[in-house]
């Protein structure tokens, strides 16, 4: 292993070194995984090597050669393991080494299956230090020995995720922009989704929304709090929306969302005022109560499944924005982030926060996104398995 | 302004204001009582004097001064919010033999109808638990009444107005709330009504000031509660609200606005949210099939909403500590219902459950954040999402003090969701 220094053309993190002035023995034995197992996801990354030599082939392991096949040659895993190819990165240079970066996610409900697969594959012969964060690796620190014979390496959740964040951002000098806003949130016909350079990105406001909220203000590299968070997340769009629709997953709830009208099912201020309430600069198309229509039987009866699911999704995604926008008036800080699996294929939510964070703000704030969503907290971890801190 | 011979302009009263501890505003009476910066009820002369109030006392202006004009009977205030409207209604009682030959007799029926009744037709209720007897308002003593009735049947309120001749006693009707503004025109079509409309905050604002600094004897208007985590020893304790500011009001009706109060005629709207009560009430409706409010809190008292809720054991296992977030802290609010298992195991009484503390834990989150954010330390909850609502009460409580380590207080009010119109009918009495 060549002496690494903070080299941003290798991909390497700056800041980052990979364990300077050790022998190629030291750094860590393939795979390189990084796991988040978070209340409702675990994801999981997993680094591909590309640069394999011929030598290296042959002294191979069976079952890590097994492992590598078997995550790259499929894009969905037993019944609800998925690997996002549209993530993967290519050629990335990570502690000397050349090849891609995987994403793959599944239902933390489905860890057991996950670890009988482990054990079946022998990983635990492979002596690999398996990083994982997220709160499962709490809860799950036995199941993984006793079920796969693996040992855990525990790291929080934020630290991953801020980690994580800004390595993926500054990688991310090719291909699709990394970080993304959308220019006109209000016009749907001219509301398009615009790369964003998060450069000099300190400092942020990182607001994760996976089953439930954390908002973190971000200093510097190594400088993070977290402000707040909030119980009403993801988790609480798609556990209300299975209740009030009948819906079974988060794609269906959206699917609904999508077709629904919040405006039927929420109390808006021109439903109390009937205009706008201008004294304190609340129009009347807000919302001034959630669900405010539904304690009207009659009312109740003429909405659809899809209002509800809409209302749903409105509710919560307003509910993070207006905390959030609280938090960055606070902090003093104007750009947003905003991550996590909530997020995924919701572009609704994300042009809902890119809106309110607009207006609300007069234009002060802006609200960016990321491509790699929920998979932070994952890339964090690997980083620690390959530059410890 | 016509008369209805109710008016004692010369009359013997120690004050014309039940005793205000708080300065509001000068006594001088020409023509229409003006709200100007000086002491509105004045130095206490009266039996209920006490020292603490000494300290406000300003020269009596009042006796000295020209007949007043005083707005004829009846004296409403009026708030006409998203779910409720809220009526205050002044009865007096020291109507003198002259006065009441006097009287018209739609007038008198009016306050016979109020004053006799508990229940008005199917919906109104008059809170008798609230009634505050033996006020003293603008010189004229009498019971101060509360009723509510659902904004729905408004237009029930209408006819019997248009029944009962109101618009004839050519009196003002002050009005605040949202509905005021929406329902002018029916007022007036419906009714020969004309609305004199009012904010409803600087309503809200005027009237917590108000009855709080009325509220001399009796059940303190102010609580708090003492050991809100410990049920066996969760007791309501009556709480002093002196020097008042900067206090941070927090009002949730079917939406929620939290204002900063930094004096008597200085407040501000920080923020809001729109997950209310009418967000509880909506919620539970669909979720459980329940149709009133009492219902849902019902159910809601029988349940249990860790069934309901991702809790933060359910993601760690246990507390996660790094970030001080106990396991027993909700993670995921309805997290577990994304679970079939899970959804068939609950009962409605767990969703009503999970509802409420959904609800209230995100008002106690955002105040919290609020109250820091201002820098203010007390903070007083009100609104009729916590009419006979004690276990919001008691998590607000709870919540205030554990994640701000006791630096915040919650404070209740009695009158809770009634302040708006008492503000409405002060602007009656003493326009600002």
């Amino acid at each position: 292993m060549r002496h690494r220094r903070d080299s941003r053309e290798d991909g390497e993190t700056s800041g980052d070194t990979c364990r300077k002035g050790q022998t190629q023995t030291m750094t860590s034995s393939f795979p390189w995984f990084g796991m988040d197992i978070g209340g409702t996801l675990v994801k999981l990354v997993y680094f591909e090597p590309k640069d394999i030599t011929a030598e290296e082939e042959q002294e191979e392991v069976e079952n890590l050669k097994s492992i590598r096949r078997y995550l790259t040659s499929n894009i969905a895993y037993g019944t609800t393991g998925i690997r996002d190819v549209h993530l993967e990165l290519q050629d990335l240079t990570l502690c000397g080494r050349k090849g891609n970066l995987h994403f793959i996610r599944f239902p933390t409900h489905d860890l057991p299956v996950f670890l009988q697969m482990g054990r079946n594959k022998h990983f635990s012969s492979l002596h690999t230090t398996l990083c994982a964060t997220g709160g499962g690796a709490y809860k799950f620190e036995n199941d993984f020995r006793t079920m796969a014979d693996l040992q855990l390496h525990k790291l929080d959740e934020l630290d991953c995720l801020v980690r994580g964040v800004l390595y993926i951002d500054s990688v991310m000098s090719s291909g699709p922009s990394e970080c993304y806003y959308f220019e006109n949130p209000t016009d749907p016909d001219h509301c398009v989704q615009k790369p964003y350079l998060l450069e000099n990105p300190y400092p942020l406001l990182l607001v994760n929304i996976g089953s439930g909220v954390s908002i973190l203000a971000v200093y510097s590299e190594n400088n993070y709090k977290r402000v707040t968070g909030t119980s009403l997340g993801g988790g609480t769009f798609l556990g209300l929306c299975c209740l009030l629709t009948g819906c079974s997953t988060f794609e269906e709830a959206l699917e609904m969302a999508s077709e629904g009208e919040s405006t039927r099912v929420d109390k808006l201020v021109r439903d109390i005022y009937g205009g706008d309430y201008e004294r304190f600069g609340l129009p009347g198309w807000a919302v001034a109560s959630s669900f405010g229509n539904m304690m009207s039987k009659e009312k109740r009866e003429s909405v659809s499944k899809e209002d509800l699911a809409r209302a749903t999704l409105v509710t919560i995604t307003n509910n993070i924005g207006s905390i959030t926008r609280m938090c960055a008036l606070n902090e003093n800080i104007e750009r947003v982030v905003f991550v996590g699996n909530f997020l995924r294929v919701n572009t609704l939510s994300m042009k809902l926060l890119a809106y309110a964070m607009d207006y609300w703000s007069k234009g002060q704030l802006k609200a960016l996104f990321l491509r790699h969503e929920g998979y932070f907290g994952a890339v964090g971890a690997l980083l620690e398995l390959l530059h410890p801190s």
